[in-house]
């Protein structure tokens, strides 16, 4: 029987967790003017002329200022995008995407979406992309869990390899949640899809070593920055890293979003997304009604910086249509 | 004629990289627009990460020959590669660097080609040439051998494009023309993958002569790295073939057409190099080519590309003195 609390607090959490990270507010800023970005850009500039630690944040001059109030950003719109055209094909659902001008999206899925315009189907349009290996698939996999329907299927449109591996893994352990399973039974599930000789699975099993050995959340930070992060590539989305986090985190906090979100908040590299995927399954295992009602409030409403259609959406209202 | 055609395949692949090098993430337009047409390498510049690795392979193979094992490879790395770089790697690849961090982690081959994120990185194609020399006339051997290299940078969609490489050196090195020596490459990946569809839409684009379609079939929109090997291979055999095998026409266009322009200009002279001789090569160009420095490989520095050359014909002799027949003609593989 699964649980519509559960569902509920796996899509609140995702926005909860892609809310705490920093870059949201980067992605929020799209909703200002482009000028606005550009002079950001600018003072990037000018405090490394300058040799400034006063860092420039985004800002809002003469500008809405709501947008950079804390909130979520791509990772609850692309989810609730899953969860709205879950019923139709992937490939269809996506391809009526292709050719938007005003869609923000990762590289995997901007690629793909190219793709399927050129005339490459899936797997082909997931596969024949830079960024197979990214967590787009796997953050759209916490709507296929949370169904109990297979994600293989979305997942290929836009990824490939450990970018699919990561959404099973995921959709997985959503499922296991929602049905009532403990923290400690989806890392199981999730595990049991990620094969120790890809990366994704060599990282999860080392992810989880380490948190278990520093034993809580805030204590496995550093841990997890040590066995997981090379700091050589300039994208912090890959799967292998992102995923092995929201799983190592999601055990040894038992599951509880407060103690497990912060933490991954603080993986300032992977701050993206891995919060958002940490926050999804803690989040289904703490149920909507035991969350930070003042999160859940900050949280739930979309801005629409990535799909415009979705501002001001209601993200667990999308997720009720999955009870 | 085979140490011809071995001096020629490695000069002309230093000589691509070294005009290739200015062009290097530019579009077509800002080439024209600073160069002109780009025909003359920059004097004194000299080559980057593609001839130093390429010297590296040239060493490996004459260490270990046919009977290399991606451990071989490993502990090559851990014993001359890693100690004689203090603070970070210069001039390399992302797969090179992200291996590095794998094989420092204490990893071995092949998660050290999976832990980082950039398998399919043309690390790998960039040199593959001397392993085409090696089993020159033998595309399918040639293969396998730059997988046993590869096993330990890259994964995937890298080591087809070290394969389609290796494969058509080594057709090229037995003769082939420039149609053989491209449908070689072609046969020494799988169909159903992202460098074979590359390939044979490259090879498409260069039989209606269209730049045009070409990069539209190839050159991925939205990414800002531009290392990819199913992107970088098709290019470099496109102009390989637009370029109708003449050394300087193919790499002249390679390094025109952008993106990772030194690498593909010296997969496209590797190619022409092998087919039509070290005296194929602008002597404009041989000129500026000297030992390498080593500001990618330190251990590699001083060494010349053609010395390598001469050290993988002998290594090939003696692989031959062993007890494999040489191979007299091409058996390319159209499978």
């Amino acid at each position: 029987m699964r649980s519509g609390d559960r569902i509920r607090g796996a899509f609140a959490g995702l926005a909860i967790g892609d809310a705490a990270g920093w870059p949201a507010a980067r992605h929020r800023s799209a909703l200002l003017a482009p000028w606005s970005r550009r002079l950001a850009r600018e003072l990037d500039a000018f405090a490394e002329e300058h040799r400034l630690t006063t860092l420039p944040v985004p800002f809002a001059l003469n500008q809405p200022v709501e947008p950079l109030a804390l909130g979520p950003s791509d990772d609850a719109e692309w989810l609730a995008w899953t969860a709205l055209t879950i019923g139709q094909d992937r490939a269809a659902a996506f391809g009526a995407l292709a050719g938007r001008d005003d869609l923000r999206a990762r590289v995997s899925v901007r690629t793909a979406l190219d793709n399927l315009a050129a005339g490459k189907p899936p797997p082909a349009s997931g596969h024949d992309n830079p960024h197979f290996f990214d967590d787009a698939a796997a953050v759209r996999a916490v709507a296929f869990g949370a169904a109990g329907a297979d994600p293989r299927a979305d997942a290929e449109v836009t990824n490939s390899g450990d970018g699919v591996l990561a959404a099973v893994a995921v959709a997985a352990a959503v499922a296991e949640l929602v049905a009532g399973a403990p923290a400690e039974a989806a890392v199981v599930a999730a595990l049991a899809e990620l094969p120790g000789d890809t990366a994704i699975g060599h990282a999860a099993r080392l992810a989880l070593a380490a948190a278990r050995a520093a034993g809580d959340p805030f204590a496995a930070v550093p841990a997890l920055d040590a066995v997981l992060l090379d700091h050589v590539y300039s994208y912090g989305v890959g799967a292998a890293q992102t995923v092995a986090v929201a799983l190592a985190l999601t055990e040894v906090s038992g599951g509880a979003l407060a103690a497990a979100v912060p933490a991954a908040a603080c993986l300032a590299s992977l701050a993206d997304s891995a919060p958002a995927l940490t926050g999804a399954l803690t989040g289904a295992c703490t149920g909507l009604s035991a969350q930070p009602a003042g999160w859940t409030a900050a949280a739930r409403t979309l801005a629409g910086c990535c799909l415009p259609e979705l501002a001001g959406t209601d993200l667990i209202d999308i997720a009720g249509g999955l009870v | 004629m085979i140490i011809d055609r071995a001096r020629g395949c490695l000069l002309a692949l230093a000589a691509g990289d070294a005009l290739g090098r200015p062009a290097e993430n530019l579009e077509p337009a800002e080439i024209a627009r600073r160069f002109g047409r780009l025909t003359e390498i920059e004097p004194g510049g000299g080559g980057t990460d593609d001839t130093e690795y390429t010297l590296f392979a040239a060493d490996l193979l004459c260490r270990y020959g046919a009977a290399m094992t991606p451990d071989d490879v490993a502990r090559e790395y851990r014993e001359r590669v890693l100690p004689a770089i203090a603070g970070p790697m210069r001039g390399a690849g992302f797969s090179e660097l992200g291996a590095v961090q794998a094989l420092r982690r204490g990893m071995a081959p092949p998660m050290t080609g999976r832990w980082h994120p950039h398998g399919w990185s043309d690390g790998l194609a960039m040199r593959a040439a001397p392993y085409g020399v090696f089993a020159a006339g033998d595309p399918a051997e040639a293969a396998r051998l730059v997988e046993v290299d590869g096993a330990v940078s890259n994964s995937g969609e890298g080591l087809h494009g070290g394969r389609a490489v290796a494969a058509a050196v080594a057709a090229a090195m037995a003769g082939a023309t420039p149609g053989e020596v491209a449908a070689a490459g072609v046969a020494a990946v799988p169909a159903d993958s992202w460098t074979g569809r590359n390939l044979r839409a490259a090879v498409a684009a260069a039989a209606a002569g269209d730049a045009g379609r070409l990069r539209q079939a190839v050159v991925v929109r939205h990414y800002p790295w531009t290392d990819l090997a199913p992107e970088a291979v098709a290019l470099a055999f496109a102009a390989y073939l637009l370029g109708g095998g003449d050394v300087e026409e193919s790499v002249v266009t390679a390094a025109n057409l952008g993106r990772d322009a030194d690498t593909t200009a010296a997969i496209a002279g590797a190619l022409a190099g092998a087919g039509r001789g070290e005296g194929a090569v602008p002597d404009r160009w041989a000129r500026e080519i000297g030992p390498a420095t080593g500001r990618c490989l330190p251990f590699v520095a001083g060494r010349h590309v053609l010395d390598a050359a001469g050290g993988l014909v002998a290594a090939r002799e003696r692989e031959h003195g062993q007890g494999r027949a040489p191979s007299g003609s091409p058996h390319l593989d159209q499978g």
